[in-house]
């Protein structure tokens, strides 16, 4: 079955509160998790499935997150109309910067992403007349969704939740379409993608733009989640972190990106140490999944652990 | 029968070098048209010049009214015309029928959004572009390996696999560049077979290969290029013949290259 994979991950999100509640892992270390697979997950079509990496994919966070954040605490927008206002600029900015930047490659295109992802983290310090500059912005009301306040740990712990399943369900359908064989397509050969009619540059303008409305979502989330933001959270470390999120888990597989931004967030919860060598540690992840482990750790272990398991979670090997 | 494709004045420099000098010819529609020459006489830069990897300095493609010139190639593609490589061009990211499933993308039309809510519309195009691509698999009798990593085949069946995958596109061209090299004698034999198949089916094709007894068996006419220029051009049996293709090409002293 195609989705039984992600019927047992959502059967996990929903027993896990009711399993644990109240359980700081669960509920607060959870949500951020959620937040991040929602990352990891729109890099991964980007980056996994297209092969078009992104150095500057906190950028987008960032642009979300602060929108929600500007609009709602200095103007009293309604957070809804901010967060829609949010994907609109990101929809911009994308759609501007996508076509020049996805025409390079390799390096040069990871160097490009790299100074769009500082360019916008400058503009969060240095803008303080709206941004509140290094120190950030407080006092970001919470959501309220058809009367009901999102105010709790456990509600969060819903909303982010159902969101996080819903991108992975997302993911999981693109891939399986068209226009997903047209993304892996362009990442196994260009020249043969091009020759068989798909529309290249097209095809990543794309997926670009949909990584970045997922990401921009996610901020403005992020945003009245922790009803604080501050330029530290949308750097160029959170970017590699992303990536290596993507890459741990297992390039293009959805779950491998579930599974990378999992670890990612509670290594740092457990190991103390972890706090001040964070970069270094993400660095040798890196380096040794790389060397070690080039399909990622995910995408390994379902296929040692044998074909029955990676037959639901692997992508694109089941009968459709 | 009429003319398919029309080149005319096409002009190809690379540097000082003209790989393409001024080449004109005519492939006629259901035929099989064969262009031989030494290694590094132009075959692949003409094919790439044909499918709009590559633009030409000069001349024009014409197929059946559509000028193909400064068109990018997956417009080229849309206007009907279909490839293979000479260094295989495998999605190996992606299993067997999937690879096919690619070849079908311009007969489909659904976009990111109908594929991300997977709208009932989208679910009757897939299973469409699933037939087609069943279809052209068993054309090229690979039915068996359609769930098969496309990492984990032989150069054979990759061969054949691209020829599949460039199938499903429905082309009115296909060009194949040396389908037959690097394959045994057992596999250029089906690989001969598969191509007067396709040729029964309407498709013309164009074929560059260095196999003679293969482009001697399968083509209806044959175009030797030479420097980029047209050597000679002709039946099989003409060109077998023709002494300047002789002296040129075939007359060393392995015979064939």
């Amino acid at each position: 079955m195609r989705l039984a994979g992600f019927y047992l991950f959502a059967a996990l999100v929903a027993l896990l509160p009711v399993v644990f509640p109240d359980n700081y892992y669960v509920t607060v270390v959870g949500v951020t998790a959620f937040f991040n697979i929602m990352l990891a997950v729109g890099l991964n079509l980007l980056m996994g499935y297209a092969g078009q990496i992104s150095l500057g994919h906190a950028a987008f966070f960032g642009i979300g997150a602060y929108v929600s954040a500007v609009t709602t605490v200095r103007y009293g927008w309604n957070p809804w109309v901010a967060m829609a206002a949010g994907l609109v600029l990101v929809w911009l900015i994308a759609n501007l910067i996508a076509r020049p930047i996805l025409r390079l490659k390799g390096h040069y295109l990871a160097m490009a992403t790299l100074g769009f992802g500082i360019i916008i983290h400058i503009v969060l310090v240095q803008a303080d007349a709206f941004t509140g500059g290094p120190d950030g912005l407080s006092g970001i009301p919470g959501l309220v969704l058809f009367g009901w306040h999102v105010d709790s740990d456990l509600r969060w712990y819903v909303v982010a939740g159902a969101v996080m399943l819903l991108y992975v369900w997302l993911s999981l359908n693109i891939i399986d379409s068209r226009e997903g064989r047209a993304l892996r397509a362009v990442h196994g050969s260009e020249v043969a993608a091009s020759t068989l009619g798909i529309d290249i540059s097209g095809t990543k303008v794309r997926v670009f733009v949909l990584s970045a409305l997922m990401a921009s979502l996610t901020g403005s989330l992020f945003a009245h989640q922790q009803a604080f933001v501050s330029p530290d959270s949308f750097s160029f470390f959170f970017s590699i972190e992303l990536v290596t999120m993507v890459v741990l888990g297992g390039l293009a597989s959805t779950f491998g990106a579930v599974f990378g931004a999992v670890i990612l967030t509670f290594l740092p919860e457990f190991l103390v140490v972890f706090e001040d060598f964070q970069m270094l540690i993400y660095g040798a992840i890196l380096m040794l999944i790389m060397i070690f482990l080039p399909r990622g750790l995910f995408v390994t272990m379902a296929d040692r652990i044998g074909p029955m398991f990676a037959g639901y979670f692997r992508q694109g090997i089941r009968e459709t | 029968m009429g003319v398919l494709l029309q080149v005319s004045g096409l002009v190809k420099a690379y540097g000082g070098v003209r790989a393409i000098n001024d080449l004109s010819f005519d492939v006629k529609k259901g035929k099989v048209f064969s262009v031989i020459g030494p290694n590094g006489a132009g075959k692949t830069t003409l094919f790439n010049l044909l499918t709009g990897v590559d633009t030409p300095d000069t001349g024009s493609v014409n197929l059946d009214g559509y000028e193909l010139v400064g068109r990018p190639p997956h417009r080229v593609a849309a206007c009907g015309v279909s490839r293979t490589f000479q260094n295989l061009q495998i999605f190996h990211n992606m299993t067997v029928i999937e690879n096919v499933m690619v070849g079908c993308h311009l007969r489909g039309c659904s976009g990111l959004w109908s594929a991300a809510l997977r709208l009932p519309s989208l679910l009757a195009e897939e299973r469409r572009i699933r037939t087609w691509a069943d279809e052209a698999l068993a054309f090229c009798g690979m039915e068996d390996l359609a769930q098969a990593r496309s990492s984990e085949l032989s150069y054979g069946v990759l061969k054949k696999l691209e020829i599949a995958r460039a199938l499903a596109a429905k082309p009115r061209m296909l060009l194949l560049d040396e389908p037959a090299a690097g394959l045994n004698d057992t596999e250029t034999l089906e690989m001969c077979e598969l191509i007067k198949k396709i040729s029964e089916t309407g498709v013309t094709v164009l074929l560059v290969e260095h196999n003679m007894g293969l482009v001697m068996d399968v083509s209806s006419w044959v175009f030797v290029l030479n420097y980029g220029s047209c050597l000679a051009q002709g039946t099989p049996r003409e060109i077998q013949r023709n002494p300047q293709v002789i002296a040129a090409y075939l007359g060393g002293e392995t015979g064939i290259e």
